[in-house]
């Protein structure tokens, strides 16, 4: 009989902790990977780091009050986060803004698609290894910033929707500017369009990683550009019509493939589609004075609830308001589209290398920078270190 | 390498760079950003309502000191004062007020180790008593 | 084409109460033991790729004792959202899970339980801390009810 001396623990799987921290974005979270050399088995979704309860805030502040904090949900979209609010507030009071301040809001929103994609697509190419390419988006990025800085008053904080039309108006001068920037910016965004279609490394990367059927991006409600790159057509623009998008042309992106090049293309399409819209905004502004006076809202609202989407440049954001009279809120319910395209999308993440998994997440346009570090637990020696993320791919244990 | 890259080199040898040397030079904005905004004492009639309104919580109404004039129409010579450090720039003060007492500015440079606040900046509006600021 | 009218007829059998919420959303009250019946139907209805789960939302009615569930689908297919609302009893807030008829309420039923204390029997995922930071959550306290004190 053998006497058993040793004990051979074998590693069946690498947990990996992917994150959690960067509350600069909207949503830091901690993927935990196991992995099986470099195969991902599963994958778990943490979240929880960030919750700031403002939903609860929401109900103890007055309704107009709750549409400058709801603006800080989330700093790269807050304008279509205040739109979707403002727009269940209006259905609740029965108010409609005047035609022109419906062009001005989505002329915002646009802007907001326009430099949210471009950020996401910057750092797509940063997570493919392209920093220069990073740079030189960020770069063209910031005149869309000062677009939106002449248009509403500063560069991120647009605080530009109020009930009953928008906080400010746009004259002669500076339509003729935000025009000349738009121009300036379509040249580069079909410069950067060409260096996505023909990088050999871009293409290797994203190529064929993270691919979602159309089926399961239904199944798992998924939204935005990750289901229009699996090829369904779905766009709260069209189908609500909500503000003036009823009534300015464009066309909804979708690509066939579904993989992470495919979310890819489906924003340069979005640029361009957005690009098209400022312009024709610009050209076709309503004649009005779009500028509520602020000082005669109805403070009281009526008994009444509403649900208002809207389609924020990561997909469906969707408002729930309800009302029980008096000037708070009874209830605000805030879906945001990274909410669904990260926790369900666990799926997508098996069955691809470690190396992948930034390209994935960084295809789903969560918030990125809380994945730049990672710990790996080497099992058979015990030891715990971390490596930026990045490094990964050519760690060999 | 691709002949677009070295076009690209070269261009990028030549022109300007796009980041500037902040403080030595300014930063360009718009006359109209939403900047640092204070009451006029001349115009405010005391009647909190910016207070209430302000998303921020950043406005406090004080007492203006007893040398200073206000005007007959803030009888209970209460004032606005913002707190900088808390205000978020969403202008709701100065939309909401029934007189427009705001003084409205694009000044954004407002970093510092001290309490910045808006007292100063609204008494210098009014007039001491006694004659003389 | 399903239109609205006839997307409540198909679930006929479970509708309580229907109604519309603004700006034009149908909305069906079902009981809640037969939400399961509810979605199967509509999977088997509906075109797997016309609709999706967009959202779970939970609010509490301290003084009716309630709670109530909605569930908010996008049937994009047919241009027009499906409201799909259950109330249950507060002390005992009990609802069968969705989650394997339809993934997508992963995200909405483990948020709402966290949140609200709704328990989706079948759902081998809730946990608390999903959201609620641990220092509320070990206190047995759901933030968003009413009388919560948070
Ligand atoms: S700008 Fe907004 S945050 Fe600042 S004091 Fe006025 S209301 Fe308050
Ligand atoms: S709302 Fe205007 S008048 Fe009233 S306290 Fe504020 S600044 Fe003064």
């Amino acid at each position: 009989m053998v006497e058993v001396t040793h004990l051979i623990e074998i590693p069946m799987a690498v947990e990996i902790p992917v994150g959690p921290q960067h509350p600069a974005l909207h949503e830091p979270l901690l993927l935990k990977l196991y992995a099986d050399g470099e195969r991902i088995i599963k994958v778990d979704v943490m979240t929880g780091y960030n919750h700031r309860g403002i939903e609860k805030l929401t109900e103890k502040n007055t309704f107009y009050r709750d549409i400058f904090i709801i603006g800080r949900v989330c700093g790269i979209c807050n304008a279509v986060h205040t739109n979707c609010y403002v727009r269940a507030l209006e259905y609740i009071l029965d108010v409609d803004p005047p035609p022109r301040a419906k062009y001005l809001r989505v002329l915002s929103m646009e802007l907001e698609r326009l430099h949210s994609h471009m950020l996401v697509l910057a750092v797509t190419a940063e997570l493919a290894g392209y920093e220069t390419l990073f740079m030189y988006l960020m770069k063209d990025r910031e005149y869309v910033m000062k677009s939106k800085e002449i248009l509403t008053g500063q560069r991120v904080m647009a605080d530009y929707m109020m009930v009953g039309g928008v906080r400010r108006d746009i004259d002669e001068v500076k339509t003729s500017r935000i025009l000349d920037i738009i121009k300036r910016v379509e040249e580069r965004i079909k410069y950067y369009h060409k260096i996505f279609q023909e990088d050999v490394t871009i293409n290797r990367r994203l190529r064929d990683t993270g691919r979602i059927k159309p089926r399961e991006a239904l199944a798992y409600s998924l939204v935005g550009p990750v289901v229009r790159g699996s090829g369904i057509k779905t766009d709260i623009r069209i189908q609500d019509k909500y503000d003036a998008y009823g009534d300015i042309p464009f066309n909804v992106i979708t690509e066939d493939y579904g993989d992470s090049y495919a979310r890819a293309m489906v924003r340069f399409g979005e640029l361009y589609e957005s690009i098209n819209m400022v312009r024709y905004i610009l050209t076709h502004l309503p004649q009005g004075n779009p500028v509520p006076d602020e000082r005669k809202l109805p403070r009281r609202f009526p008994v009444g609830e509403s649900y208002a989407a809207v389609e924020a440049p990561r997909g469906e954001l969707t408002y729930y308001v309800s009302s029980s009279g008096g000037d708070k809120p009874y209830r605000v319910k805030i879906r945001t589209p990274s909410l669904n395209n990260i926790v369900n999308s666990a799926f997508t993440y098996v069955d691809q290398m470690i190396a992948d998994v930034p390209i994935i997440l960084g295809s789903f346009d969560p918030c990125i920078s809380c994945m730049e570090r990672a710990v790996i637990t080497d099992l058979r020696r015990g030891v715990r270190y971390q490596v930026p993320l990045k490094e990964l791919g050519g760690v060999r244990k | 390498m691709r002949p677009g890259l070295i076009k690209e080199i070269i261009k990028g040898i030549f022109v300007k760079p796009v980041t500037i040397q902040y403080p030595k030079e300014q930063t360009l904005i718009e006359p109209d950003f939403r900047g640092r905004q204070y009451a006029d004492l001349k115009k405010c009639i005391g009647c909190s309502l910016c207070a209430v309104e302000c998303p921020a919580n950043a406005i406090t109404m004080t007492k203006i000191p007893d040398e200073y004039v206000a005007p007959k129409t803030n009888a209970r010579r209460i004032y606005p004062v913002v707190d900088y450090f808390r205000c978020v720039f969403c202008y709701r003060c100065v939309t909401v007020c029934p007189v427009n007492a705001y003084l409205v500015t694009n000044e954004y440079r407002l970093a510092s180790s001290t309490i910045v606040e808006s007292s100063e900046l609204s008494l210098s509006t009014t007039t001491k008593a006694a004659g003389g600021v | 084409m399903v239109t609205n009218l006839n997307l409540v007829d198909f679930l006929k059998e479970y509708v309580i109460n229907s109604y519309t919420m603004k700006p034009n959303r149908v909305v069906i009250e079902v009981e809640a033991s037969k939400i399961r019946e509810v979605f199967s139907k509509l999977s088997e209805t509906l075109d797997r790729e016309a609709y999706y789960l967009a959202t779970i939302e939970g609010t509490d009615f301290p003084e009716k004792n309630l709670i109530r569930i909605d569930y908010f689908v996008n049937v994009f297919g047919h241009n027009t959202y499906l409201v799909i609302r259950a109330y249950l009893p507060r002390e005992n807030p009990i609802i069968p899970s969705v989650i394997d008829l339809v993934p997508g309420a992963l995200a909405g039923e483990l948020e709402t339980y966290d949140l609200l204390g709704i328990i989706f029997d079948g759902n081998n995922y809730l946990r608390r801390s999903f959201f609620v930071p641990a220092d509320v959550s070990s206190k047995d306290i759901y933030p968003l009810r009413k009388d919560s004190g948070v």
